[in-house]
């Protein structure tokens, strides 16, 4: 079974690539680059109205209809702006660090599924000039894992714009917001590791597809944040919001210290391929939130074409996140670095590696008819032992720090 | 080693090619620039391609694991040390030492070895195959690691711990 | 392979978009240079000192425990994709690795490699402690990498009075000094 699933890819390239496949391919790029503008484009929008009135305050308003073409002018207007090259950069890498950026930005919306024929069975696909194939960008093999590696470049765009830039700000912003990074990103890695353990693949679209059917008792769906009992879930919105350097884990820019972080060197167009892709990046990281763990598109299609119905679904759910994430800015105050760096690694990583393992367990248990006593009362052994440690642990390292301060 | 030389596998071959000049050209970058910074960057380059490589041979997830591991973690790791230590902006003229004729009969005998060995072990053997249907060989590395090479596998991981102790003795104070 | 066809595509498509933009934008903008605005960014102030020549190590030491995690991980996710047909075998190597790792992970925490905050529930007396020379100090703040030339000037009080006033009061000269 898991073999089966992991051989899906997209149908469209079954008979290799031909002259048909090739132009599909260009146009769905195109589609999703036209629309990924677009949505990051409402995406600064709705967030700048949504805090306004988290705030009681009006926001923008005049660039069009409630300000909707604020962004618009905005990115309008830095196409003007003079380009300043700080006389103590390093040239080279300064320009090259905001591709570094905007371009894994892109490359990142590449795996999400954002519609198919869904309901009733259907098995994701659609009918594009009489040939089948899925609604999503590209299916590679290593699927969930892409992402990942993709986040992994991204940490270059932020470090090295803060070291060429030659000013202590920025480069004080990029070490923290790339430890920063770094450190959140274990603890992403294992929660996908949980639902790529309950789907059994790491396909996005086979993700989709084990999370499309009925779920508990017919009346939840079989989603992984179910399947998987919402601990990773929390855990990867969590990190993702970490990695995505949004508030209440925004201390890359916080301005009261660091100006406007690892950018702050940065002017007119080269500023806004950095604003482009934390946007951006926000979007899609929405959309990866829905496909890991809310069935991505899939979702009951009553009346009309199922693949207008999966673009709703998709819509809504990622449009909660987005509320979701807007939400935490206006509400949430900043993390500590200790915190930050503390709630990262002394508490998720820890716990999603432990819940990784107890997952595995049950799910085995249910397969090979072990007793369940026993699975219980090892799973429950492994997290006392474990919490135990760090415990004295973290209580050893505590004393030896004020030793430290002390005497030193 | 090229695959075989039929039109099927053309595009292989073109992206092997330019892949391949890719690769030897931000080698040569990363030992001839004169700043460490740009050194990495080359480097990461050169990852890149062995990467892509991998890619073009079918076994995606090693390439996956070049990206996240060495890409992702190695030279953010050198980059960090570059960065935190001293990392001059522009061109630092100590970068350089005048040990290239040692370093010379260092390579050049390696190069040779080691093209000797490619050489004689493939002979001109062309990949006939596109190797394993491509995406089941996650599978089959999950086979070799968990069975045939299952001692490696754990030894791994006390050898991870040696690296945290590692990075505990250099970060100490004494 | 074929299903990296259109990661590429996007991947030309985005690098064009970025380059189109950024020529449009050098051809449109306006260009009056000026040293103040080249200078580096410092709240108006005129830029004195360098950046910090060194940070913690303890930056360093993040990246070399994510170095661990994701080799970790990478571990993991073979055994994730079968783990079924494994069973129970399966759960206990992994089980074994995952305890190896975890118990590596808690040594370093005991040493203290992932404390940052500042020192909790630390006294004042604690602070005055006899201990606390001006030479501790300044040495803690870090003065390994400053110039060699001022070391001896700002040391030379303390090295001077210490000798003669005993072990008591240490702290108040220093400050004084």
């Amino acid at each position: 079974m898991t073999s089966a699933l992991l051989l899906a890819a997209d149908p469209l390239y079954a008979q290799g690539v031909d002259l048909t496949a090739l132009l599909i391919t260009i146009l769905k790029v195109v589609v999703a680059f036209a629309f990924l503008l677009v949505a990051t484009m409402l995406m600064v929008w709705f967030e700048r109205k949504l805090v306004s009135d988290m705030q009681n305050r009006i926001g923008p308003n005049r660039a069009g209809p409630w300000g909707i073409l604020q962004t618009l002018a905005d990115g309008t207007k830095l196409f003007f702006k003079e380009h300043i090259n700080p006389i103590r950069a390093e040239r080279r890498v300064y320009v090259l660090a905001p591709f570094l950026s905007f371009v894994p930005a892109f490359l990142l919306f590449c795996i999400v599924p954002v519609s198919g024929n869904w309901a009733n069975g259907g098995d994701g696909t659609v009918e594009l000039f009489g040939r089948t194939t899925y609604l999503q960008l590209a299916d590679p093999p290593v699927g969930i894992l892409f992402a990942l590696a993709m986040s992994s470049i991204a940490v270059y765009g932020v470090m090295l714009a803060g070291w060429s830039s030659g000013s202590k700000y920025p480069l004080l912003g990029s070490v923290r917001a790339s430890a920063q990074m770094v450190s959140y990103e274990a603890a992403m890695g294992l929660s996908v590791m949980a639902v790529v353990l309950v789907t059994g693949t790491v396909s996005t679209h086979g993700m989709v597809a084990s999370q499309a059917g009925d779920g508990l008792f017919h009346v939840l769906p079989n989603w992984a944040v179910f399947t998987t009992l919402l601990v990773p879930f929390v855990i990867f919105v969590i990190a993702g919001t970490a990695e995505l350097n949004r508030p209440p884990f925004d201390l890359v820019e916080a301005e009261q210290e660091l100006v406007a972080g690892f950018n702050t060197e940065y002017s007119s167009i080269r500023f806004a391929l950095f604003f482009l892709a934390e946007f951006m990046n926000t979007v899609t990281m929405s959309g990866i939130f829905v496909t890991l763990f809310l069935g991505g598109p899939s979702g009951p299609a009553p009346i009309g074409p199922a693949w207008l119905w999966g673009c709703i679904w998709f819509f809504l759910k990622t449009s909660a996140f987005l509320f979701m994430f807007v939400w935490f800015r206006a509400t949430l105050p900043r993390f500590r670095y200790d915190q930050l760096m503390d709630l990262g690694w002394k508490l998720l990583i820890p716990l999603s590696l432990g819940w990784l393992l107890m997952l595995a367990a049950v799910q085995l248990s249910g397969q090979q008819n072990w007793n369940p006593v026993a699975v219980g009362a090892g799973v429950i052994l492994m997290f006392l032992i474990g919490w135990s440690l760090l415990r004295s642990a973290n209580a050893k390292a505590r004393a030896v720090h004020l030793g430290e301060e002390v005497n030193a | 080693m090229l695959a075989v030389d039929t039109p099927q596998y053309l595009p292989e071959n073109i992206f092997f090619g330019i892949i391949a000049f890719i690769m030897v050209v931000s080698a040569l970058r990363v030992v001839t620039t004169r700043n460490v910074v740009h050194a990495a960057l080359w480097l990461i380059l050169v990852l890149a391609g062995v990467a892509g490589n991998f890619i073009l041979l079918g076994n995606e997830f090693v390439a996956v694991t070049q990206v996240l591991v060495y890409i992702g973690a190695i030279v953010v790791l050198f980059l960090f040390g570059v960065m935190l230590t001293r990392a001059p902006i522009g061109a630092d003229a100590h970068l350089d030492n005048d040990q290239r004729p040692l370093a010379l009969v260092v390579a050049l005998p390696l190069l040779a070895l080691m093209g000797y060995v490619l050489w004689d072990a493939w002979k001109d053997t062309k990949i006939t195959e596109a190797g394993p249907p491509i995406v089941a060989s996650t599978s089959v590395l999950s086979d070799s690691i968990f069975k045939t090479y299952l001692i490696p596998f754990e030894a791994a991981s006390v050898l991870l711990l040696a690296a945290l102790i590692g990075a505990i003795v250099l970060a100490r104070r004494d | 392979m074929s299903s990296y066809l259109p990661v590429l595509v996007l991947f030309v498509l985005a690098v064009a978009f970025g380059l189109l933009s950024l020529l449009v934008s050098i051809t449109l903008s306006p260009k009056a240079r000026s040293q103040a605005k080249e200078a580096p960014y410092e709240c108006g102030i005129v830029p004195g000192r360098e950046a910090p020549e060194r940070f913690p190590v303890k930056f360093f030491l993040v990246a070399m425990i994510f170095i661990v995690f994701d080799i970790e991980i990478i571990f993991f996710f073979p055994w994730a994709v079968v783990f079924r047909e494994l069973g129970g075998y399966g759960l206990a190597v992994i089980g074994i690795f995952a305890a190896l790792v975890f118990e590596s992970f808690v040594y370093l925490i005991g040493n203290g490699a992932l404390e940052w905050g500042p020192r909790q529930r630390q006294r004042r007396a604690e602070i005055v402690s006899p201990d606390r020379t001006l030479t501790s100090t300044i040495r803690r703040v870090g003065a390994e990498g400053r110039p060699a030339a001022l070391e001896p000037a700002a040391l030379a009080p303390a090295a001077h009075h210490a000798p003669g006033h005993g072990d008591h009061g240490h702290g108040d000269h220093g400050a004084a000094a």
